[in-house]
């Protein structure tokens, strides 16, 4: 286990002098993250299919439980039960529109890693970096449990737990726990804990920030122990449901199928669920009870239980909901936790949008109205009215707002407008609109998609770290 | 330019107001009213208050900006105000928010109460090394140092004591006075 215990070092060396001028040492934070002898025990898988290209190269690295798809490279690093999900990349001979540029792409893009330690992670989406349009990469970078890396090329930075960074190139920075950050390009920063930041230079800037009191519970983190709090016990409580699902080869799909619908055989469907046409259900997400109308999603680490989803949404990486009824075209963003009870339960109406990392945990029954924009911690109807709007009145914003934690500059309308074209791209590339002959995406293409596994060295040296393996077809 | 030096501008130190170490902001500004009452009326006020240690050493300025800075409500001005600006938002939204924070925080005359307990030595500050200047130094230099460190005055040293300070105010006279000579 040496050679793995070196290449621990190499990475945090190479990130603290990367985060030298925040005066930022990740040592503590890292060295317990993952005990090294966990990297061993789970092989690592990768997808073939015939709508994506497979060139994997793994060179001196370990990839101990983790999910690869595409075009994808590792160079010295570690990646622990993470999911590099290569399905979005852009293809040679594509053309990347970027304010007035349109670009050719001249080779097929490729997720690029090196010196970097993930956990539990996503990589997910292309580089909208135009000035790195063929490759996505990630460099000198450690993101701890349950992170997004989402259209993100990333140098020289640490992702908390439950952190996301999302169509946003990065240098240099410090992303706190449950933190979301969507701003374009930024560097040298250190964001706090609980910190979701929305901004598109000129247009609008968004910013809400979590009472860290009311955070702590539900997640925190610290030096020299691994994450706490309400979202890792939760996770943690339905481990052994996914232990099956990897550890048997052949396993009978537990509910209907239509014939349009993709269900990850690496995802966890327990009893009760229905699944409708045009539905996503990706690896290492859990139904339990729960119904999916048409053209629906449920992506990477999303836990879905006792719910209704009535048709068209999208539950971003991360989303949790329990003991909610949903309309139509929903949108829960990245690591958002929506949980009703058993006898007071969660009702959302059509067209609302639930904000990135918005926790909503009530006791009583609450309803949110249709067509709302709902952000932050809300356990009541109290919260609720601070920390929500229609997106009729938040349209109306024009110069600044401050509601509650929230402060919000620019132009209320080009936010809501860019989050709609986003919220129909993601159904459209999930494959939701699928008519039998336009619109496939994701839903349809990952259907007869199948999985060879690789391990590393169980002893000696090298233990825990993979062979170089090249991949191609 | 002219022949004045400094030691010729200077305010000496028995005639500035200064304060012990240890003192509140309102003996402070006790002693600034007493030396201003005691300084020649023909001359412009004094601005400032010097800190002394327990060997009578100069260890800081406590200027009008100082003791302003400390009406500054801490409690008002949660710390996301301040962060703002590292996210992007523009200054006048920044400020409009602490416009907002301030007319519904603590009233003035409370912050008043409150900043007059505080100790000299939280809000002063401490000269630095461009700060100090000889007393046979001339006039030219003297200009160039204030100007070079915007600085609103200098201590002045005769070896490694401080005997007085020279202010700009005094320097400005200086050169006014030097300036209508040449046009006369």
């Amino acid at each position: 286990m040496k050679e793995l215990e070196k290449l621990l070092d190499r990475i945090i060396q190479r990130i603290n002098i990367n985060l030298r001028e925040l005066d930022y040492d990740v040592n503590p934070f890292i060295k317990n993250l993952v005990p090294l002898n966990q990297m061993v025990k789970f092989y690592a898988f990768y997808g073939i299919t015939p709508h994506h290209p497979l060139d994997l190269v793994f060179r001196h690295s370990s990839l101990a439980g983790s999910y690869l798809l595409g075009k994808i490279c590792t160079r010295n690093s570690i990646l622990y039960k993470s999911d590099i999900r290569g399905d979005e990349l852009k293809h040679q001979g594509d053309v990347f529109r970027y304010q007035k540029f349109e670009i050719p792409v001249s080779r097929d893009e490729g997720i690029d890693i090196e010196d970097s330690f993930l956990v539990k992670t996503l990589v997910h989406n292309f580089s909208h970096d135009p000035e790195t349009l063929e490759k996505f990469f990630i460099r000198d970078t450690v993101s701890a449990h349950y992170a997004n890396i989402h259209g993100s090329p990333i140098d020289g930075s640490f992702l908390g737990p439950f952190a996301t960074v999302d169509l946003t190139t990065m240098s240099d920075c410090v992303i706190g726990t449950f933190s979301y950050v969507q701003a374009g390009e930024v560097g040298h920063l250190n964001i706090g804990p609980g910190t979701v930041w929305v901004r598109s230079p000129g247009e609008f800037n968004f910013l809400y920030q979590y009472p860290l009191d009311k955070l702590n519970p539900y997640i925190n983190f610290g030096a020299d122990r691994p994450p706490q709090g309400l979202f890792i016990d939760f996770v943690e409580d339905r481990k052994e449901d996914f232990q099956r699902v990897f550890d048997v080869v052949n396993l009978e799909t537990p509910v209907s199928v239509p014939p349009n619908t993709s269900l990850d055989r690496y995802a966890v469907i327990k009893p009760k669920t229905h699944i409708s046409e045009n539905v996503l259900v990706s690896q290492r997400a859990y139904l339990q009870n729960a119904w999916l109308g048409k053209g629906a999603n449920a992506q990477e680490h999303c836990y879905i239980i006792n719910s209704r989803l009535e048709g068209f949404n999208v539950s971003a990486h991360g989303a949790t909901i329990i003991e909610a009824d949903l309309g139509k075209n929903i949108f829960v963003g990245f690591n958002s936790f929506l949980r009703g009870r058993a006898k007071s339960r969660l009702t959302l109406g059509d067209e609302s949008i639930i904000m990135p990392h918005t926790i909503i945990d009530i006791k009583k029954p609450l309803t949110i109205p249709p067509g709302h924009l709902v952000w932050g911690l809300i356990t009541n109807s109290a919260d609720l009215n601070l920390n929500s709007m229609t997106l009729k009145d938040f349209s109306k914003i024009d110069g600044g707002r401050v509601h509650g934690n929230l402060s919000f500059e620019g132009n209320g309308a080009s936010f809501v407008s860019a989050f709609r074209d986003r919220i129909h791209h993601i159904l459209e590339a999930n494959g939701a609109f699928f008519n039998g002959t336009d619109n496939p995406g994701h839903a349809q293409k990952n259907q007869n998609i199948s999985f060879n596994t690789i391990q590393p060295y169980t002893d000696g040296e090298l233990e825990g770290v993979f062979p170089t393996i090249i991949i191609q077809p | 330019m002219s022949d004045y030096l400094v030691k010729e501008l200077m305010v000496p130190l028995s005639e500035y107001a200064t304060v012990p170490e240890g003192s509140t902001l309102f003996d402070a500004v006790l002693a600034l009213e007493k030396a201003q009452e005691e300084f020649d009326r023909t001359k412009y006020r004094h601005r400032g208050v010097l800190i002394l240690d327990k060997d009578k050493h100069v260890i800081g300025k406590l200027g009008q900006l100082d003791v302003l800075r400390a009406l500054e409500p801490k409690d008002d001005d949660p710390g996301e105000i301040g962060d703002l600006s590292q996210y992007g938002f523009s200054s006048r939204f920044v400020r409009d928010i602490r416009k907002v924070h301030r007319l519904q925080g603590t009233p003035l005359k409370d912050l008043c109460s409150n900043a007059s307990k505080l100790k000299v030595e939280d809000f002063m500050q401490a000269p630095s090394e461009g700060e100090f200047i000889d007393q046979n130094t001339s006039l030219e230099i003297a200009v160039l140092q204030l100007v070079m460190g915007h600085h609103i005055s200098l201590l002045v040293t005769r070896g490694k004591k401080i005997v007085g300070i020279l202010r700009l105010t005094d320097v400005f006279a200086a050169i006014f006075h030097t300036m209508k000579e040449c046009e006369t």
